[in-house]
């Protein structure tokens, strides 16, 4: 066993606890160096993963494993976290608790990337634990906020309550194959196909996994929690944690649990619809713009659980591909909100609803970058051509189409149309309505984070080959002939 | 380092200059006319090295690719076609940009000026250097685009605004053709790779494209009970994209309206950087139109119609500059014709029609920038209000003179001696002839020669009424300054010489293209598949042939000098209202009482917009419903959301059980 395996996540022990120590003996004035420092740490991290492409291994008695899906989604916790990471550094500002909000997300991302490494449900489940609590702390960083204080609650109540159910779910499949070892489930999967209560397991599951990736019914807390945390958790929850929900599922339906495949596929077909319908409805009335993120955040789920529904190498790695882009966009159309509320706050500390669609108003004369970044964002949320978002629908509908579910890629596609609604609400209100308000200065942590992410959803529109490539060698790992 | 891996920065660094010159130019002396000039001229030196290395070593043709995503790639390709048309280009526009360091010297917006014409410079470039259909197509765009912006460069200016809004729109309809046929193009190489293509394998690339041409000649399309090859429609929709570009009949409306822009911005539209694009792509693509002779019948006739049409109302033009419009246009009727007759000759068509284009860039950069010069030093473009300018400009008047020259076609069949002009319409003629000859269809030949004539009374026309005589009005002015007067000079000896020292020589260079490394294409066979066989070459037709050129442009400038010279003919009685042929040509074949006023007026927009309009009312309804009522939904949905923590929880629980339920229950019905 080589230990090098594990060095981006020992990378990010080492700089998670050294941000946290040094944290407790600088004053707060020179704070700021602690951001540097963890972006430091996380650049390492995410050029040590990347280095790590291509390679093959299990480790610890095969509870983890390293191959091209975990590396992928590692490399998109670490995308989402850098982006979190950089903009932070102008968000924890004078801050006391720098050291333990930098200090949280890294170790709440290093919960995500051993999930996405686990090959044991217990791994997983603890893994996943790890980010859950890590987070639930985050969302309420702000403590003399009510708002701040409300999310972190709901979303910690709910976390429990899921967290309960998905350990159910595991010990019924302990129970009934005797092993929590992810392959040796499918290997041992025939009592769960005779037993109902496989069905129980399954659906236990996936209101546990369904949790963090906010699917409808599953998803009460997120808006509430999305609209209440710092954007820059907003971020971190809706770009990062809610694609390890996703990577888990990948790997307890698809590899655990191929023996209920029928199952499963039906449930998520129905999630999926119902998912992406709800959020794109609901989020044509918000008025909030971290809310309205936090519903399309839905819709967005909606369609790549699409993937499990089609489960083709090309769906799955569509799905894949758009779980990457999704970190982009989303994670940059929060902090671009972050810095609107930033700017908004600055100016007059006590206003409410900070994120109102109001104070976007004339953003494209007031904050020109950021308004632009937020008009790229939301297009390729949307799916406009030449983003990211644009290529990830594009195969994964494409793929929808192919293997015959035409109903299921025509209702996406009405909901892309649907949701072009309230995206292009928030371009009208940056570029066409008047304001009366001064041009103020973008911090600049914010507007690098924001070219990071554009950039990168920029690259994937433009030149998504090497993407698809990966996400399809990813894809490999879940059905490696094909089903 | 062989110099070919250089000439990816032919297009990239006129690019630059554009970036440059957007943001910085406001704050360099000359609105920094200096980067675009800098840029264009070292593009100017490698193009012209590498045309020289391909002199030298015709197989160094250089092909470069690069795969940009699925079966498409990004690419350059310099053949000899290639290599003279960037380095024409490259040059016509750096003399134009030095010259207008002076001509717009007095504008405000020099560096808007300067970054856009350097973006058409590279745009132009980059479509001569695409080794591809779709990367063609994109510069293709890209020229429009530009030419929009510097047409309507003094948009304040109402007509300057319009112009450039036709001049957009006009060309867009060719460019629709163009696509259309890209995208036939390309779904047809689909099916004949079967939908698979292999790695590594290009199929939007000319030699790709030209390689397929057999299967794609094979394909047949039933258009109104007619059987029509694939190739043919493609062709010809490409060649629409032409028209449009190049200003052919009857796209050719927005052309003599660019005018409103700077006479600079004219001289590179019609020299160098865009209505040469159209005449370009059919050379480009020229294996394909040998594969379907009854495309090249069509360019081949458009092309001779145009030329006379053009000519007819070059005659009666009151304005400097819409004389010369209408000369471009009617001189790329004959580099359309020169294409066309393709079907006698062959690759030489090639050869002969970029030979043609070539010096038709010097002598009508030429010609503008003279026209320019005098407006400039004068104030004013009519005609009616100049005379006897020469005393006041000599070196402007004598390099305009020579441009005339070699518009009309002065020089001794036979020999060396000839400008520029001579040599290159000459051929055509002369191509026509043989085109005649070879399939007993005269037309093209007739108007060809009548146009000739024509093309030589207009100018002179133009030459006499400005520069000779008495001045009409009192219009002061002085000779123009010397960064515009080098360029006109060295612009002259191209205009006189060029033609006479290359001739042969450059035939035989571009006529290579289509047999290199590259592509190979074997043009008689190609022929053959389109069910007719190539003639001899040019320069065996009787002597009084080759000496009717020479003829009817002596005979054009006999009776201009009489008319407007020496006015033996006292016009007015022709010149006036009452004479219909004149009315006819001076309201320009009524084409704006057609084209605006009846079609665009009265059918498009009071028509077919207001039967549209209706009925996009009743969809406006059915949408405005739909829309309505999904935002309603969205609202009472919101209320699910009561923000108490009981709730979610609850509807996590009976969440779970529901699902359990409905797949048990599912189940069991599947």
């Amino acid at each position: 066993m080589d230990l090098m395996l594990l060095a981006p996540e020992l990378t990010l022990v080492v700089t998670g606890l050294a941000v946290l120590l040094i944290g407790l003996f600088i004053p707060v004035g020179s704070k700021k160096i602690l951001g540097f420092l963890a972006t430091l740490g996380i650049l390492a991290a995410l050029a040590l993963t990347v280095t790590s492409l291509g390679t093959e291994a299990t480790m610890f008695d095969e509870t983890l494993s390293i191959d091209a899906l975990s590396q992928f989604f590692k490399i998109v916790f670490l995308v989402v976290l850098l982006l979190v990471s950089i903009a932070s550094i102008k968000y924890t500002e004078g801050s006391d608790n720098t050291e333990e909000f930098f200090s949280l997300a890294i170790f709440a991302t290093i919960g995500m990337m051993f999930v996405a490494s686990a090959n044991d449900l217990m791994v997983l489940f603890v893994a996943f634990e790890l980010a859950s609590l890590a987070t639930y702390a985050l969302a309420g960083f702000e403590k003399n906020n009510p708002r701040s204080i409300e999310a972190s609650m709901k979303y910690f109540m709910i976390g429990s309550l899921s967290a309960a159910l998905l350990l159910f779910g595991i010990s019924f499949i302990y129970g009934m194959t005797g092993t929590t070892s992810i392959p040796a489930i499918a290997a041992n999967a025939g009592g769960l196909v005779t037993n109902p209560i496989g069905i129980v397991a399954l659906v236990l599951m996936l209101a546990g996994f369904g949790f963090k990736i906010a699917l409808v019914p599953f998803h009460m807390w997120a808006p509430d929690t999305y609209q209440g945390s710092p954007s820059v958790v907003s971020a971190l929850l809706a770009a990062g944690s809610k694609k390890m929900g996703i990577v888990a599922a990948f790997k307890v339906f698809i590899i655990a649990l191929i023996a209920l495949q029928a199952e499963w596929q039906m449930v998520f077909a129905i999630l999926a619809v119902v998912t992406m319908t709800y959020g794109n409805v609901v989020a044509l009335s918000q008025t909030s713009v971290k809310r309205m993120l936090a519903y399309s955040s839905l819709a967005q789920a909606g369609y790549i659980s699409m993937a499990f529904v089609v489960l083709t190498p090309m769906a799955l790695g569509g799905g894949i591909l758009y779980a990457l882009s999704h970190g982009f966009m989303k994670a940059g159309a929060f902090i671009a909100t972050g810095a609107v509320v930033y700017m908004v706050l600055s100016q007059n500390k006590n206003t409410e609803n900070p994120d109102h669609l109001d104070n976007f108003r004339g953003l494209g004369r007031r904050m020109p970058i950021t308004a632009l970044s937020m008009t790229i964002f939301v297009f390729a949320l949307a799916g406009i051509p030449l983003t990211a978002g644009y290529m990830s629908k594009f195969i994964l509908f494409s793929s929808t189409i192919q293997s015959g579910l035409v109903w299921l890629a025509v209702i996406a596609i009405l909901n892309s149309a649907l949701s072009l609604y309230y995206y292009a609400r928030v371009v009208k209100y940056m570029y066409f309505l008047p304001t009366d308000a001064e041009r103020v200065s973008e911090p600049l942590p914010y507007t690098i984070a924001l070219a990071v992410a554009v950039i990168g959803v920029l690259a994937i529109g433009f030149w998504p080959e090497p993407f698809v490539h990966w996400a399809m060698e990813a894809a490999k790992v879940l059905i490696p002939g094909g089903i | 380092m062989a110099i070919g891996d250089l000439a990816f920065l032919i297009p990239l660094l006129p690019a630059l200059a554009f970036v440059l010159t957007f943001f910085l130019g406001k704050k360099l002396p000359n609105g920094g006319a200096i980067i675009p000039i800098a840029a264009i001229a070292t593009s100017f030196v490698i193009s012209l090295l590498i045309t020289l290395n391909l002199l030298q070593n015709p197989g160094e043709v250089i092909t470069q690719s690069y795969s940009w995503f699925a079966m498409f790639n990004l690419g350059i390709l310099v053949d000899p076609l290639a290599a003279v048309m960037l380095t024409m280009v490259t040059f016509v526009s750096l003399l134009i940009h030095i010259y207008s360091v002076g001509y717009m010297s007095h504008d405000r917006s020099q560096s808007r000026y300067f970054a856009e014409t350097a973006l058409f410079t590279a745009s132009m470039l980059s479509l001569i250097l695409s080794d591809n259909i779709l990367q063609l197509f994109i510069s293709w765009e890209l020229v429009g685009v530009c030419s929009y912006l510097l047409i309507g460069f003094w948009y304040q200016k109402p007509a300057a605004a319009t112009a450039a809004k036709k001049a957009f729109l006009t060309t867009r309809i060719g460019d629709v053709m163009f696509l259309a046929g890209i995208v036939i193009l390309f779904s047809d190489l689909f099916k004949i790779f079967n939908g698979t293509i292999p790695d590594g394998v290009f199929i939007m690339r000319f030699d790709e494209i030209f390689a397929h041409i057999p299967e794609l000649a094979a394909m047949n399309a039933n258009i109104l009970g007619m059987e029509v090859s694939h190739i043919t429609i493609i062709t010809l929709l490409f060649f629409g994209g032409a028209v449009g570009k190049s200003g052919q009949f009857p796209l050719h409306v927005w052309l003599p309206d660019a005018m409103e822009g700077p006479t600079t911005v004219s001289a590179l539209i019609h020299a160098a950087t865009m209505v040469t694009a159209g005449v370009y792509l059919v050379a480009r693509t020229f294996p394909m139109f040998i594969a379907a002779p009854d495309t090249l019948l069509v360019v081949a006739y458009l092309g001779a119609f145009t030329a006379i049409f053009a000519a007819t109302m070059g005659i009666v033009m009151n304005d400097l500059k819409r004389v010369l419009a209408y000369s471009t246009i009617s001189q790329l009727g004959y580099m359309m014709l020169g294409l066309g007759i393709g079907a006698a000759i062959g690759a030489e068509a090639v050869g002969m029609s970029i030979f043609h284009l070539i010096n038709h860039a010097f002598f009508k950069a030429l010609l503008f920038l003279c026209a320019g010069s005098v407006i400039h030093a004068v104030g004013t473009h009519d005609m009616r209000q100049l005379g006897g300018v020469a005393k006041v400009m000599p070196i402007t008047a004598a390099t305009m003179i020579i441009a005339a020259l070699s518009l009309a076609g002065f020089g001794i069949p036979g020999t060396i001696f000839g400008t520029s002009g001579f040599f290159s319409k000459d051929a055509i003629i002369e191509g026509a002839y043989l085109f005649g000859e070879s399939s007993g269809m005269w037309i093209p030949y007739v108007l060809s020669i009548v146009a000739a004539l024509l093309t030589s009374i207009y100018i002179f026309r133009l030459i006499f009424m400005t520069f000779f005589g008495k001045p009409r009005t009192d219009y002061g002015g002085h000779e123009s300054h010397a960064s515009m007067t080098i360029p006109l000079s060295i612009l002259a000896l191209l205009a006189l010489f060029f033609g006479g020292l290359t001739s042969r020589r450059f035939n035989d260079f571009v006529s290579e293209t289509f047999g290199n490394n590259f592509v190979n294409m074997n043009i008689p066979e190609l022929a053959e598949m389109g069910g007719y066989h190539l003639a001899a070459h040019v320069g065996h037709e009787p002597v009084l042939i080759l000496w009717m050129p020479l003829i009817v442009a002596v005979a054009g400038l006999l009776i201009a000098y009489l008319i407007y010279g020496l006015k033996v003919v006292n016009m007015d009685n022709l010149v006036s209202r009452n004479n219909p042929v004149y009315k006819l040509l001076y309201n320009r074949y009524y084409q704006n009482a057609i084209f605006t006023d009846f079609i665009s007026v009265k059918i498009i927009y009071e028509g077919f917009a207001f039967a549209v309009r209706s009925i996009d009312r009743g969809f406006d309804w059915v949408v405005n419903w739909i829309s309505d009522v999904t935002i309603e939904t969205g609202d009472s949905l919101r209320q699910f959301q009561t923000g108490v923590i009981q709730t979610y929880a609850t509807a996590v629980v009976a969440g779970v059980g529901l699902l359990i339920v409905l797949i048990k229950v599912i189940m069991e019905v599947i």
